[in-house]
């Protein structure tokens, strides 16, 4: 089942096309990744699902609800982290829970036990003074907990780890992670790193469209070839390994520097077959031998070429 | 109504904590007490500044009031208005209200809630000020006997409310504070030049704010309100309707 379904959609700012007839899924329990270069139309694109902005054309539909441009009914299924959440700052982060706990009508204790919960999950349960003086590690961090206050069953973060430093990063994703058992994440990045550590989907929106969508093993299968990288201990032996008659044709489109090789291939059993006949005939052994795995970098790189 | 009486909290909050309900108060209450003394002691300031001039009349009461609906239909409201005029523009440069709407609190509430503590901090201001006037004429010219004070004064304060609901769409449909502003000032003037065309002049609300001492004095009735008040009230509920509509298919 999915949780967020979008179908066709459009957008245009004057006569700038952001998105162009985009489609996809996220299905329902997935991290999904939504990587895209900065301007790809990510914050577009979420905006547009939370109802914030008009779509020219195209349906969005959250959990089997259609959502409707400006009142739409469908945010009470959704958690929404904008890159930089900003909050009333003469409020403390209890104070804010408790004005998002009223704003959907619950009950003094829900509200209590969900902010005392939410706010320990995201390690503020101590910070008692006002939002005014947090740092953006903090704002953020009490953004996925005003997030979750609806128990939402997906959460939108939009670029949530982009403006922070290397801890922050790590424990914002750790706390997506944490969650991901409970509540289906969208989480726009053009950070790499962050989709491998944390997503099982992800999609690659380029030029107003999604270029490549699914999990991560089928994205990274969908790379044309695979990589294999060959050190040897000098110059020398990597000199005389490239004049063997089986590696000549091979080292077309491959990659050197000083002792290294990397080999490109659609079928890399096939090289090894070859590469080892060689290292036998000629006695030369490598010092390292390494199946390269096709990154999303790579992919991406591909992808928005 | 859960998110509307949570917006209005957090309003009522804001106004206290930004000071804006203290700025206005006091404005407001400035202009309570000035009004009679100004009134009062006008003939006495006049001769300390020059020996040549001269009041030819005796200042009285309804020289007090006279100051009262000038101060507060003019500088007054423009200190509403002027105060109030951040009131959506810097929710949206910040983008809190996102937070709150992608929530599933009602457009509508937010509109509301910031309608309903800004109508309830400009009556507390006017009715303060009000206050202090009628003290302070009733101190300084304990022998007069005016009629319709209270009736002059509610003709007055329902105009405020005609201009808080012309802000309120100003600030939906404009992003920029100075532009809001512009929108509500630009409609008052609209509303002050029909109302001196004389088949319309009967129904405009700008009667309301003109009109104030003729009652007071007599020489116009109650009955002659009657209209123009109506007016208000519709044209305050349909703006207020409208800057809802706006609202629910503004882009955040």
């Amino acid at each position: 089942m999915n949780v967020l379904t979008i179908q066709n959609l459009s957008k245009s700012f004057g006569k700038q096309k952001i998105i162009d007839h985009l489609s996809m899924s996220v299905p329902a329990g997935s991290i999904f990744g939504f990587i895209g270069k900065n301007g790809a139309g990510k914050t577009t694109t979420m905006k547009m699902v939370l109802g914030l902005l008009q779509p020219d054309n195209g349906e969005i539909h959250v959990c089997n609800e259609k959502v409707c441009f400006g009142q739409t009914n469908t945010n009470q299924f959704i958690g929404y982290l904008p890159d930089v959440p900003e909050f009333y700052n003469y409020m403390t982060p209890t104070q804010y829970l408790e004005l998002c706990g009223k704003v959907i009508g619950l009950p003094k204790r829900e509200i209590d036990q969900r902010g005392q919960n939410l706010l320990s999950l995201v390690g503020l349960s101590g910070a008692g003074k006002q939002i005014g003086g947090f740092s953006r590690g903090m704002k953020q961090r009490l953004g996925i907990a005003q997030a979750l206050f609806t128990n939402p069953k997906l959460l939108i973060c939009d670029e949530p780890t982009s403006a922070l430093d290397p801890v922050g990063r790590k424990e914002i994703l750790d706390i997506l992670r944490k969650i991901s058992s409970s509540t289906t994440v969208l989480f726009s990045t053009h950070i790499l790193s962050d989709v491998e550590r944390i997503c099982d989907h992800a999609a690659f929106l380029n030029e107003g469209k999604i270029a490549v969508s699914g999990t991560l093993a089928e994205i990274k299968a969908l790379h044309g070839h695979d990589s294999l990288l060959i050190e040897f201990s000098d110059e020398q032996e990597l000199s005389i390994f490239k004049q063997q008659r089986t590696i000549k044709p091979l080292i077309s489109g491959s990659e050197e520097n000083a002792r290294e090789i990397i080999l490109h291939s659609q079928n890399i059993k096939k090289i090894q077959q070859s590469l080892f006949s060689v290292f036998c005939e000629t006695g030369i052994y490598p010092v390292k031998m390494e199946i390269m795995e096709p990154s999303l970098e790579s992919l991406f790189l591909e992808v928005i070429k | 109504m859960n998110g509307y009486f949570a917006f209005v909290k957090k309003e009522f909050t804001e106004n206290m904590k930004n000071h804006r309900f203290f700025i206005l108060l006091a404005v407001f209450l400035a202009f309570g007490m000035m009004s009679a003394f100004l009134a009062r002691f006008t003939p006495e300031i006049l001769a300390a500044l020059s020996a040549e001039m001269e009041m030819t009349s005796k200042p009285v009461a309804l020289d007090a009031w006279k100051q009262f609906y000038k101060n507060i239909s003019g500088v007054g409201f423009s200190a509403v208005i002027i105060l109030y005029g951040t009131c959506l523009s810097g929710e949206y440069s910040k983008g809190t209200l996102v937070l709150m709407v992608t929530k599933g609190l009602p457009r509508k509430d937010v509109i509301l809630a910031k309608y309903t503590v800004a109508a309830v901090l400009m009556t507390i201001s006017f009715w303060g000020s009000y206050a202090l006037t009628y003290g302070y004429t009733a101190l300084l010219w304990p022998d007069t006997r005016l009629s319709n004070v209270a009736l002059a004064a509610c003709a007055l304060w329902i105009v405020g409310f005609l201009y808080l609901s012309i802000l309120m769409v100003g600030c939906v449909l404009f992003r920029q504070t100075f532009t809001s502003i512009l929108f509500t000032g630009g409609m008052a003037a609209v509303i002050s030049l029909l109302g001196i065309i004389e088949p319309l002049a009967r129904f405009s609300p700008f009667h309301l704010t003109i009109k104030n001492i003729d009652l007071i004095s007599g020489i116009a009735a109650p009955s002659d309100f009657i209209m123009p008040v109506l007016t208000s009230v519709v044209m305050s509920i349909s703006g207020l309707l409208l800057a809802i509509k706006l609202f629910n298919s503004k882009a955040l």
